[in-house]
């Protein structure tokens, strides 16, 4: 503990503090809030068994979201909303960031070129700088190894191998400290410092929160939190005509009125899946980045990264409902050994466990389709989870 | 998406070619924005019925393409032999695979093999 403590201030500092501050401001799980009782349950209460909690009223911050169709996607503008549904739950993504919307705090620190604090985006770009000085050293230091050994081969001596970087070891050479920016010389900048933040207008911030319709559909079906505006009326959307609209995205761009409601909708397989992991109290984010669909953190990406990465493989309960489909589902057609030997390899190297869903999609014979009117024919669905792990005899025995 | 400030400058190729209206529109603010590319152009690729873009990154002078597309979409051969003949044959265009959740994944296609640089 002593050790880090000793790291103080602001900035990035591991440590206590840094952990502290996430734990205070990430305290809460879900946008919802409900209130601990302030005293401890009367004697009457613990005898009849009653709890209090369950008469106090639950803290519902009836955040607010416009409906994109182009983007299948649900756009929140307003800061507080925004706040809450990140800092709640880590729902959504900034579309100009790579998790949190920052990209206006960004723009402020390339203008002010103060960059004390940092953004993820920042400290990123400061390691690829690095990892790519590492590069070129060690390309160096192989190119300057080889001509060596060479030179000491023609005149019959010993060679004299210079030492080669590994990524261990190296360390990035103390260089001028350049704060982020790209756009102006240091010096021309001290100068016009002040009158530029005097001059120059204040920056209007067109980042929005992006949450995807799995989401959007989690947060105002689910905890009834999310009221999703229509674009064109910005008229609250009632949860019928939300949950129309959410299926409709996937047929075609404008959509087809004359296709029946389906089963295996994207929006519906992926839904079940998402509905699932999130109700056992999973953070659920997108996973491109690692080649699969989810990817699972405990507690939140500020806290640790993602240890499950999940890969939502869906299963047609009868397969003539996949020969008539207008969909063509990823995943549901059976893999090649390769295509999943890639993806655990992909995984594996970045320390996270791969996860394969499988989502059972009913079978129309089976199931009417007028249940798609309402979210009840999502209790028809299931799901069964697989892990993956890569198992090499020769080095795991005991 | 219509009052955002960058409709106006993708607003014909929104209406040409809707089914990559998503993926266009994320790609051009992400590059103009984010990225802070510069003399960032809109370019039209009718042979895969999309939008592309050309600029350059910061503090560099090469001219890059850029196409954007959609996670959900399944591209052949073919479709990056006709980009590659569309923009002009540069030496590599970048491929911008845009999410739902407006992460975009960028790969670099060459049209033949290339050796790593380092």
């Amino acid at each position: 503990m002593s050790s880090n403590r000793s790291r103080r201030g602001g900035g990035q500092g591991k440590g206590g503090g840094r952990r502290f501050e996430n734990n205070r401001i990430y305290a809460y799980p879900l946008p919802l809030i409900i209130p601990t009782p302030e005293e401890r349950p009367s004697s009457l209460y613990k005898a009849l068994g009653i709890f209090k909690g369950l008469t106090a009223e639950v803290l519902n911050p009836h955040c607010e979201g416009t409906f994109d169709v182009a983007t299948r996607s649900i756009w929140v503008i307003n800061s507080r909303d925004i706040q809450i549904l990140w800092r709640r739950g880590f729902f959504g993504k900034g579309d100009l960031s790579r998790s949190e919307p920052s990209w206006h705090a960004r723009q402020m620190n390339i203008r002010k070129l103060a960059g004390k604090r940092m953004t993820s985006e920042e400290i990123r770009e400061k390691r690829r700088q690095e990892r790519k000085q590492f590069k070129l050293d060690r390309a160096k230091a192989l190119a300057d190894a080889a001509a060596e050994a060479d030179a000491a081969f023609r005149e019959g001596r010993e060679a004299a191998l210079p030492a080669i970087p590994s990524g261990a070891t190296w360390k990035p050479q103390p260089s001028i400290p350049d704060a982020i920016p790209e756009t102006l010389p240091l010096d021309e900048a001290e100068d016009q410092d002040a009158s530029v933040l005097e001059d120059v207008e204040p920056l209007e911030d067109v980042e929005h929160l992006q949450l995807t319709i799995q989401e959007a559909f989690f947060l105002s079906w689910g905890l009834d939190c999310l009221t999703i505006l229509e674009p064109s009326t910005n008229e609250p959307m009632s949860l019928q005509s939300i949950w129309s609209s959410f299926q409709q995205v996937h047929y075609t761009i404008p959509p087809d009125p004359t296709h029946g409601a389906r089963f295996d909708n994207p929006f519906l397989v992926h839904y079940v899946a998402y509905h699932y992991f999130r109700s056992l109290g999973w953070v659920v984010k997108g996973g491109i980045k690692f080649c699969v669909d989810y990817l699972l953190y405990k507690r939140g990406p500020v806290f640790h990264h993602a240890e499950f990465a999940v890969v939502v493989l869906p299963v047609y309960e009868d397969p003539a409902d996949q020969q008539s489909s207008p969909f063509s589902l990823s995943g549901a057609t059976p893999f090649s050994w390769s295509w999943l030997s890639t993806i655990n390899r992909v995984n594996s190297q970045v320390q996270k466990t791969l996860v394969l869903a499988y989502v059972t999609i009913p079978a129309r014979s089976r199931v009417s389709t007028d249940l798609l009117s309402s979210p009840a024919c999502l209790a028809h669905y299931s799901v069964r989870e697989v892990v993956l792990r890569r198992f090499v005899p020769a080095r795991m025995r005991d | 998406m219509e009052s955002h400030p960058s409709y106006k400058a993708l607003e014909p190729l929104l209406k040409t070619y809707p089914h990559a209206a998503g993926a266009l529109f994320q790609t051009y603010n992400d590059l103009s924005l984010a990225q802070q590319w510069n003399d960032l152009e809109v370019m039209d690729v009718p042979e895969c019925s999309r939008g592309a873009f050309r600029g350059r990154r910061p503090k560099t002078d090469d001219l890059l393409y850029v196409i954007p597309c959609s996670l959900s979409e399944s591209l052949s051969m073919s479709w990056f032999h006709q980009a590659f003949e569309r923009l002009g044959k540069p030496p590599h265009i970048y491929l911008a695979i845009n999410t739902e959740d407006s992460s975009i994944v960028y790969y670099k296609l060459s049209p033949g093999i290339v050796k790593p640089p380092v």
